[in-house]
């Protein structure tokens, strides 16, 4: 089987000299398709980095990324942004949507980035609502959403140009237990009915529980690689 | 919907907006009444200058203007007429003569201008008849009358009633005598035309100097002097049938065109400097908006918006806060402005300076399509083109960068 990702001899190091912090040290990581996987470790074990590299946010000091098939070293700013347009889901921790969009908005604003029409977008999106259990909310903007309610939307603008993986960062940190619940169980829902991919970084328990890969990350390295 | 996105972005902090289109709008307005109220100015200076004697255009032999002789003459004026009461903006044309003459009382003599008038036409062209301070003007039925400026009068010693010898060469070189009865004074305010200028019938004049018919200018008036000027591409065109020079306001009163082309690059300095200071706080405002979103614009970048994509964003938030808020202000401006166009601006003191000019004591503003656009476009394309500088810090974001930030 074909990763989705795959990631050889990844180093990310910030700054130079004596105050450079090496944030990654040598990765190899592969990404298989269906994967619900949890990036874990303490602060500073370089989760975020690793995430940034594997969503084409960020570069490697070192190493390569493929990001389904295609090696990212070789693309430029516009070529990135298309790839994560049309391969990459991300859910951020907080402030993730657009303000001044509606929650269905913000979610036909990727269809329409991908020039997708606008019949086609509203029914997408509409859609997309309903299966994270937000129908009815179509024209709430984020302010009048609740902080759950905002996550499981940006989840359905994650999903909603059918990516090969999606990435979650934190995407419970600031939520409360049953939040949280909710937003993981629905994020296991999607991977297993639709075969979803999706890495999340993490420290969190309760998330850790529910994934059937964990990746373990300490000092900028992989610790531990297990599957359940 | 990167349309819509961008409208409601400028609606964000909708009191800092609106204090930003209220400040273009103010500016907007301020110019647009400024310059009208400017060009109302120096149409009403032109026009109240060339009403005195010269009307809003002239036609002349080639080569009349810089070597005024009267041998140069337009030979058909009555043909001419007729095809310039065929131009909409022409509301009356005036034949008139000129020769150089030596005027003279008793032993007082003096050098003239004497200008041959046909007073049925000339009194729709020239406000002079009106400036007669002592007698009374020419009219259609003098014959052997003249009327003289208060200087030249003074200088010749001359009275109401007195006759004046006038002395000069016809047009086929021969003498050019005439004994005038002085009918009465004129005092334009010009000192040029109130020492050296004498009006006689044109019928008279064309007698004495032997001009059977012919005459050195046809002069043009119309309701306003812009109606001559937009009509400046047939006048020519006519000048060009009848092989004559055809004289605009501009080289009529090349003194009064330098005046405006001086006070309107002082103006222009002033102007400038306003759009300047308008357009820099605008964009500082403009680009506190971008740096504030930087957080948001990582994750637009994130989610597969391109840079460009952003940046255009950003214009288009430039190009709509600028629209809208130049658009209120032209609104306004225009709104102002034809109050006083209606009205009137009355500088109190001053009436009787003006007055001296041949200027009214009302000013009006004058407005037009450039007076509405100039100012306000100035500050539109300014932001526009200025828009450069925030849209290129949106296309050198990095998204991990920027929504650490």
């Amino acid at each position: 089987m074909q990763p989705i990702v795959s990631c050889r001899g990844l180093t990310k190091t910030y700054g130079k000299g004596a105050l450079s912090v090496q944030a990654l040290r040598e990765v190899d990581l592969e990404i298989l398709p269906g994967d619900f996987a949890t990036l874990a470790g303490p602060s500073g074990s370089g989760k975020t980095t690793l995430l940034n590299m594997i969503g084409a946010l960020d570069k490697p000091t070192t190493g390569e990324v493929a990001i389904d098939g295609q090696a990212l070293q070789s693309l430029n700013a516009t070529a990135l942004s298309d790839l994560r347009l049309h391969k990459i889901g991300f859910v951020f921790q907080s402030l993730n949507l657009i303000p001044v969009l509606s929650a269905q908005e913000n979610i036909e604003f990727v269809l329409e980035l991908q020039g997708r029409p606008s019949k086609e977008r509203a029914e997408r999106a509409r859609e997309a609502l309903k299966n994270v259990g937000l129908e009815g909310m179509e024209h709430r903007r984020p302010a009048a959403l609740s902080g759950g309610q905002q996550q499981r939307v940006a989840v359905a603008r994650a999903l909603i140009s059918n990516p090969a993986i999606v990435l979650a960062d934190e995407p419970t940190a600031n939520l409360d237990s049953k939040t949280a619940l909710e937003l993981i169980s629905l994020m296991y829902r999607l991977n297993q009915e639709n075969g979803t991919t999706f890495v999340i970084g993490t420290h969190d328990p309760r998330v850790m529980e529910h994934t059937k890969r964990h990746i373990e990350l300490l000092d900028g390295k992989i610790a531990n690689d297990t599957r359940r | 919907m990167i349309t819509a996105l961008a409208w409601r972005n400028i609606w964000r902090q909708p009191i800092r907006t609106a204090l930003s289109m209220l400040g273009m709008a103010l500016t907007s307005a301020l110019l647009v009444f400024m310059l009208s109220f400017q060009f109302g100015s120096y149409d009403i200076m032109k026009s109240s200058v060339l009403r005195i004697s010269q009307g809003f255009g002239q036609f002349q032999a080639k080569g009349y203007k810089a070597d005024p002789e009267t041998a140069k003459t337009i030979k058909n004026a009555p043909a001419l007429r007729a095809d310039l009461a065929k131009i909409p903006g022409v509301t009356a044309s005036s034949s008139r003569s000129v020769a150089f003459v030596l005027l003279a009382n008793g032993e007082r003599s003096f050098a003239a201008a004497v200008v041959g008038v046909d007073m049925k036409d000339d009194a729709k062209i020239s406000k002079l008849s009106s400036m007669v301070k002592q007698g009374r003007p020419l009219n259609a039925t003098d014959t052997n009358a003249i009327v003289l400026g208060e200087g030249l009068a003074r200088n010749l010693r001359l009275k109401l009633g007195d006759t004046v010898t006038m002395l000069g060469s016809g047009l086929d070189g021969s003498v050019a005598a005439d004994a005038l009865k002085l009918v009465g004074i004129f005092k334009s305010g010009v000192p040029e035309l109130d020492r050296q200028v004498a009006h006689v019938p044109l019928a008279r004049f064309d007698e004495a100097f032997g001009m059977n018919g012919q005459v050195n200018i046809v002069a043009i008036t119309g309701n306003r002097l812009n109606d001559i000027v937009n009509d400046g591409r047939k006048l020519n065109a006519l000048a060009d049938k009848y092989g004559l020079a055809y004289l605009d306001w501009g080289a009529l009163a090349p003194g009064i065109k330098q005046a405006i082309t001086l006070d309107m690059s002082t103006a222009f300095i002033m102007y400038l400097t306003l759009v300047v200071v308008v357009v820099f706080i605008i964009l500082n405002t403009l680009y506190m908006s971008v740096l504030e979103r930087t957080h948001e614009f990582g994750i637009l970048l994130a989610i597969g918006m391109k840079p460009a994509q952003i940046g255009k964003m950003v214009w288009a938030e430039m190009i709509f806060l600028s629209l809208v808020g130049n658009g209120i202000g032209i609104l306004l401006g225009i709104a102002i402005t034809l109050y006083f166009q209606k009205y009137g601006i009355v500088f109190k003191g001053m009436d009787a300076i003006y007055a001296q000019w041949g200027l009214p004591a009302r000013f009006y503003p004058m407005l037009s399509t450039f007076s509405t656009f100039i100012g306000p476009s100035a500050i539109v394309i300014s932001i526009v083109v200025l828009g450069v500088i925030p849209y290129r810090r949106v296309l050198g974001l990095e998204p991990v960068e920027a929504m650490s930030s």
